[in-house]
């Protein structure tokens, strides 16, 4: 039996060693500040996108931090409301990240329900376009940027890509191309296929209404990326207007399906993740490492790649199979050849070229 | 004769009381009141929810901050009153709801009273399962079915190409979706007209028989009157149900046929536009409610047969 007389107990040092023990317990908490969430929830696109989320951001974060990440596949604009009402209503929101549309994001901006995002370390040093434009500090930040390019399938062109979004007027697509069922990615490509100009976005845009009211004749089907993948799967389509994320998907999966930037250009935008406000302390701040995380050079290189789309963290190579891809713009004088309108245009003219969308294409 | 122990009854004694404490005798004649009452709460609840989309009705947006202004006023009504696109969606849902009416009651009937007259049980048990199981399967499972039957290199368009006939453009208009809402509707309007049909006795039909009516003259002069109260309620389910469906117009009407509740949806989720929404769905209500006190104005409250017999 060991000699206990050489370590007295004392009052004084039971009390140092208990303290000593409980600093040890709480030191990563102390280390990261707060105490850790039973998981993450962020709100994700399904399929393809869900996929390089969780291959190229959560499974790191969770490696890192030990906090699994659940996603929430609630529709980006149905999500958006049931924010909104629980940050009114002082209840805590449904899910800690938001990974949103920069147009939606900047709507819930305006609206005051986002958590700014300044302090966040990996901040420092990406592209220009990950700031939002026009608002100040970062409610939401950018994390990539796309092309709604024109699709095609491959049999429906065996002499090449289409080289004009005037294609969807021939007759002989009726019924056969496909848009997204709000215009988005296409009303300022409308316009300058109708012989406008990236000038006359948004005061004069007469010419897209009149191209639209042209393509009307032409039947298109309007959907969402799910329609967009089963429509080229089942041959019900041969051309649509879609984010190049969801062509390569297709084409990963065995679906004959190309993409192009056609001589007009293609609008190009950005997604970005936004936190609610009104979650607890220490849920907001684990949501803020989950954003944080997301912008490091690793899981930007991952995250964008799996989607194909080009990162806000600069430097990174493109996938082999998107080097020197109209889709794919690293220099300047890719962004030449897309038209970018700013999201507070889109922003504030949404709902009228909605409204003017559904017009032409309800009546 | 055996008699029970003086202290049985003292249980039964003990909830009396209780009973009466809380519900004393005076009030006996309104028992039926509690158990209605949680029907009530219900309709109230959707009532105060009515409330407040009428009360947003009033508000328009303001997009510098995307939510609702502060001054009432009626620019919703007037951006539903001025825009061509929202007068072309109500009547194409009009249209639509009387079509799906009318055909749903005419494929109805005959199978509602196959199987009420029908003297087989086998065929009665064959017909109640087949009216059953379109139940077990959700509309929205049942629209993608469609879309796999009349796509382009559906099954239909496949059988037809074996004939050497060219595929067909049998998806996302405006018959598609009809088809797909008369599939839809037509077992509500079987179940709703059953009870109708069975209580119309076998012998009315008999003697009518027996004093010379052919079996049609039989159906239109006797059975159809006789059905009314079914036919009535059938119609009143199937036009509202369809005047405010989403679902199969959203999946087979390929973005360009939508309906009412599609408007809707897109004003506050596309649009994030909840005044616009809100309006839109007064109108709904509005309208179907209209449409429904007026079938009851004409016809009456008993035309449903829920009135009181007097012996």
């Amino acid at each position: 039996m060991s000699d206990m007389s050489k370590f007295p107990m004392t009052r004084r040092r039971f009390v140092q060693g208990a303290a000593l023990g409980a600093g040890a317990l709480m030191a990563p908490s102390i280390a990261f500040g707060q105490s850790k969430p039973d998981e993450i929830v962020v709100r994700a696109w399904g399929g393809a996108w869900g996929d390089a989320l969780k291959a190229g951001v959560a499974d790191g974060f969770t490696a890192e931090t030990g906090i699994p990440v659940r996603f929430d596949f609630t529709e980006d604009n149905e999500i958006k409301p049931k924010i909104w009402a629980a940050v009114d209503q002082g209840r805590v929101p449904p899910i800690h990240v938001n990974w949103d549309t920069t147009i939606n994001a900047t709507i819930s901006a305006r609206r005051g329900v986002t958590v700014d995002l300044s302090d966040l370390p990996n901040l420092k040093g990406l592209l220009p376009i990950a700031h939002p434009a026009g608002l100040e500090g970062y409610p939401f930040v950018n994390t990539y940027s796309y092309v709604y390019v024109l699709a095609y399938r491959r049999e429906a062109f065996p002499n090449g890509a289409p080289t004009s979004w005037r294609v969807m007027l021939d007759p002989k697509y009726k019924k056969r191309c496909a848009l997204y069922d709000d215009g988005i990615g296409f009303t300022s490509i409308a316009v300058i296929a109708g012989g406008g100009s990236i000038a006359d976005i948004p005061d004069n845009m007469k010419p897209g209404y009149d191209f639209l009211r042209q393509l009307k004749k032409n039947e298109p089907l309007l959907g969402e990326d799910p329609d967009f993948t089963t429509w080229f799967q089942n041959g019900e389509i041969d051309i649509a207007c879609t984010i190049s994320v969801n062509a390569r998907a297709a084409r990963q999966n065995g679906i004959a399906v190309d993409w192009t930037v056609p001589k007009e250009g293609a609008e190009v935008d950005t997604d970005g993740l936004w936190i609610p406000r009104g979650l607890p302390e220490n849920e907001e701040y684990w949501a803020k490492q989950f954003v944080n995380h997301a912008l490091s050079r690793d899981a930007q290189a991952k995250w964008c790649s799996a989607l194909g789309l080009p990162p806000v963290y600069p430097g990174l190579k493109p996938p082999a199979d998107l080097v020197g891809d109209p889709a794919y713009p690293t220099t300047s004088a890719d962004f030449t050849k897309l038209v970018s309108i700013p999201s507070p245009v889109l922003v504030d003219n949404q709902s009228i070229w909605f409204a003017k969308f559904n017009e032409i294409f309800q009546g | 004769m055996k008699q029970a122990p003086a202290n049985s009854w003292r249980p039964i004694d003990a909830v009396e009381a209780v009973v009466s404490t809380v519900w004393p005798r005076r009030w006996r004649d309104k028992i039926g009141w509690p158990f209605i009452a949680p029907a009530l709460l219900l309709v109230g609840i959707l009532v105060i929810g009515l409330g407040y989309i009428i009360q947003d009705s009033l508000h328009e947006l303001d997009i510098a901050t995307y939510r609702l202004g502060d001054d009432y006023t009626l620019a919703n009504y007037g951006i539903l009153a001025q825009k061509t696109v929202y007068r072309t969606v109500i009547g194409r849902t009009l249209l639509a709801a009387a079509i799906v009416t009318g055909v749903s009651l005419f494929l109805a009937l005959p199978y509602a009273y196959v199987l009420t007259r029908t003297s087989s049980s086998a065929m009665r048990k064959f017909l109640l399962v087949a009216i059953f199981l379109p139940f077990f399967i959700g509309q929205v499972v049942r629209a993608y079915g469609w879309l796999i039957i009349l796509g382009a290199k559906g099954l239909v368009n496949s059988l037809l190409g074996l004939l050497g006939i060219a595929p067909l453009d049998l998806l996302f208009n405006y018959g598609a979706v009809i088809f797909g809402l008369i599939q839809y509707m037509v077992p509500f309007a079987v179940l709703l007209l059953l009870p109708a049909l069975a209580a119309i006795p076998e012998d009315v039909e008999l003697a009518s028989e027996n004093l010379g009516a052919n079996w049609m003259q039989t159906f239109w002069h006797v059975v159809l009157p006789m059905a009314r109260p079914g036919l009535v309620g059938a119609s009143v389910v199937v036009f509202t149900l369809t005047l405010t469906d989403f679902a199969t117009p959203e999946i087979l009407g390929g973005g360009t046929t939508d309906f009412i509740a599609n408007t809707i949806y897109d004003s506050f989720f596309e649009i994030s536009d909840p005044g616009l929404g809100s309006a839109l769905s007064v109108v709904l209500v509005t309208i179907g409610s209209a449409l429904v006190g007026l079938v009851f104005l004409a016809l009456g409250t008993g035309t449903l047969d829920i009135a009181r017999h007097q012996e």
